[in-house]
């Protein structure tokens, strides 16, 4: 849908898709993944970015702003925060910020942090809540703590057992997508990481994340010698053509209203 | 008592405490099911040895009957490192496919649902899946982005998802990389079925599994799939910081069994690692035999391949005596 907005001759299907995303909206303001599974996941930050991207704010949004503001990951409880504090945790891990897991109930991890805050940043421009600007604090701050010695990010811990994980390029690009509207300085480093990263990598996927990501930064990604294969996989195509220098991916943008 | 005191006397408490269940001896296992496990223990140098020969010598050693089922071969591809081997080989992969088609199943599949990266297929290619298993791409599911339909009451949820390719297999081959882990103390073909669960539901690194805790869900899963079988690439395996960062260590082996705590326990004797100190396998007892004297061994004896893997400082208390 984020690929398709505007694009002349897709509204009708734009519109449906968009329909039957809405109509797995929970009660208490979580999005369903699809039709099969009856419980909200993370998937509700993608939908509030969609609903930002359409201009839609109504109840139902709102109460998804609602269920994002109050689901917290659980390691930030007391007894971890308790442990962490007496260094009885197998990974040195900072569990005093807040961010989202991908089920409520679990822990925090990057990606779906770094999701939700593009969201939440997105929808707090228009629509300012003291609450949800505390919870992007933290999340970023949670973010910030989780960078890996090698300068970009891993999925969750930079450090598991003493031993120092390394980044991950598509970790990398969302973590910055999350961070958008941070200092240059403070993200002039990781920067560079996602500039290396999109040089190097032959994922497809990573490349998108990437692409998207700095050009969010206001970067202008290098080609890489050797381009990517084609492909069938919607969900890499659609990310392929938000990635494209023309295509949207000013949509996931917190910057600018797009 | 003033606060100091209290304060002393709480932390030589809790401290009593830690030190009384570290020392505490494991309850004794149970003996687990009745009758023994047959384990086929095969050698096998290098990816280039006639592996199709040696499969089919494991499997009709473990009496395992493929005919008419619809399998489903569910490798160990984790993530890319040119400088170690993390994931099952691309010949071990290619070669279970032609072994299962020869022994008479409807269809054979590839299902995987990658832990930590989100392009499987790119993982794939660098893995060279894709370059030395013929048909690749048309018989691999990505397991983390499969339609999904609930099962009950799977590890403490009322409803747990798992992919529908998953749970219409008839049996599921589970062809792991012998390797050491660092949160496991070893991965083998029970931890393998980490990759069933999907990722676009349940995060990744398969986060709610991470949360219920890694020997817990390892059961759980080995618990709810039943219709399984187990061949573990020991040829080449993982030694030290594994499952990701750790060094190649060739052994020189294939195993394989339908019972596949049995597998997993013989496999680790083969690893220097005692199988009875391994949370999930201890855990997993009732499933399986993880005695050695329940399991009938196969091929080569343990004694003739066994090479001991390096064990992080963690596990190092893991040693097989």
């Amino acid at each position: 849908m984020l690929a398709l907005h505007g694009v002349p001759g897709s509204e009708a299907a734009v519109n449906r898709a968009w329909n039957l995303a809405r109509s797995w909206e929970l009660a208490d303001g979580s999005v369903r993944p699809n039709g099969a599974v009856p419980d909200g996941t993370w998937v509700t930050a993608l939908l509030l970015i969609l609903a930002d991207v359409r201009g839609v704010f109504d109840a139902d949004v709102e109460r998804s702003v609602g269920w994002l503001v109050r689901v917290v990951g659980a390691e930030h409880n007391l007894a971890t925060r308790t442990f962490s504090a007496l260094h009885l945790l197998k990974t040195k891990l900072d569990v005093s910020h807040q961010g989202w897991p991908w089920r409520d109930g679990n822990a925090s991890w990057i990606e779906p942090t770094a999701l939700t805050l593009v969201a939440l940043k997105k929808v707090s421009r228009l629509h300012p809540n003291g609450e949800v600007q505390k919870r992007i604090r933290e999340g970023e701050e949670l973010v910030l703590a989780r960078r890996c010695s090698d300068g970009g990010w891993n999925c969750g811990n930079p450090n598991v057992l003493n031993f120092n994980l390394p980044s991950y390029p598509e970790s990398t690009a969302l973590a910055l997508l999350g961070l958008q509207g941070r200092g240059a300085q403070e993200l002039a480093g990781p920067l560079a990481v996602a500039q290396r990263f999109r040089a190097e990598t032959k994922s497809s996927l990573a490349k998108a994340w990437l692409s998207i990501a700095l050009r969010c930064h206001g970067m202008n990604p290098e080609k890489p010698p050797e381009e990517a294969r084609t492909s069938t996989d919607i969900l890499l195509t659609a990310l392929e053509s938000l990635a494209h220098s023309e295509g949207n991916h000013q949509l996931l943008s917190t910057g600018a209203r797009a | 008592m003033n606060r100091r005191k209290f304060l002393t006397v709480c932390g030589a408490a809790v401290a009593g405490t830690y030190a009384g269940l570290k020392l505490q001896r494991p309850p004794k296992l149970p003996n687990g099911p009745a009758g023994n496990s047959a384990v086929s223990v095969m050698r096998a140098k290098s990816y280039s040895d006639d592996l199709v020969s040696r499969m089919l010598e494991g499997i009709r050693q473990c009496g395992l009957d493929a005919r008419g089922k619809r399998v489903l071969l569910k490798p160990n591809l984790v993530e890319f490192d040119s400088s170690t081997v993390i994931n099952t080989d691309a010949a071990v992969i290619a070669a279970a496919l032609e072994a299962f088609h020869a022994l008479g199943a409807a269809e054979v599949k590839i299902g995987e649902g990658p832990g930590h990266r989100r392009d499987t297929l790119d993982l794939a290619d660098d893995a060279r899946y894709r370059a030395v298993i013929p048909g690749f791409e048309s018989l691999f599911t990505d397991l983390n982005r499969d339609d999904v339909s609930p099962v009950a009451n799977f590890a403490g949820e009322r409803r747990f998802y798992f992919p529908n390719t998953v749970l219409g297999a008839d049996l599921i081959v589970s062809l792991a990389k012998m390797k050491t882990h660092h949160w496991a103390g070893a991965t083998l073909s029970m931890k393998n079925f980490f990759g069933i669960v999907p990722g676009a539901l349940y995060g990744w690194p398969k986060n709610k599994l991470h949360y219920i805790g890694i020997p817990e869900s390892v059961v759980a899963l080995n618990r709810q799939f039943q219709n399984t079988f187990a061949i573990v690439d020991g040829i080449v395996g993982m030694e030290g910081n594994g499952p990701v960062q750790g060094t190649p260590k060739p052994a020189g082996v294939l195993v394989m069994g339908r019972d596949l705590v049995a597998v997993d326990a013989t496999c680790c004797r083969i690893m220097g690692i005692d199988p009875e100190k391994v949370d999930y396998l201890r855990l997993a007892a009732d499933l399986g035999h993880v005695h050695a004297d329940r399991i009938e061994q196969r091929g080569e004896t343990i004694a003739s391949v066994r090479t001991n893997f390096a064990l992080i400082d963690e596990y190092k208390s893991l040693r097989l005596a």
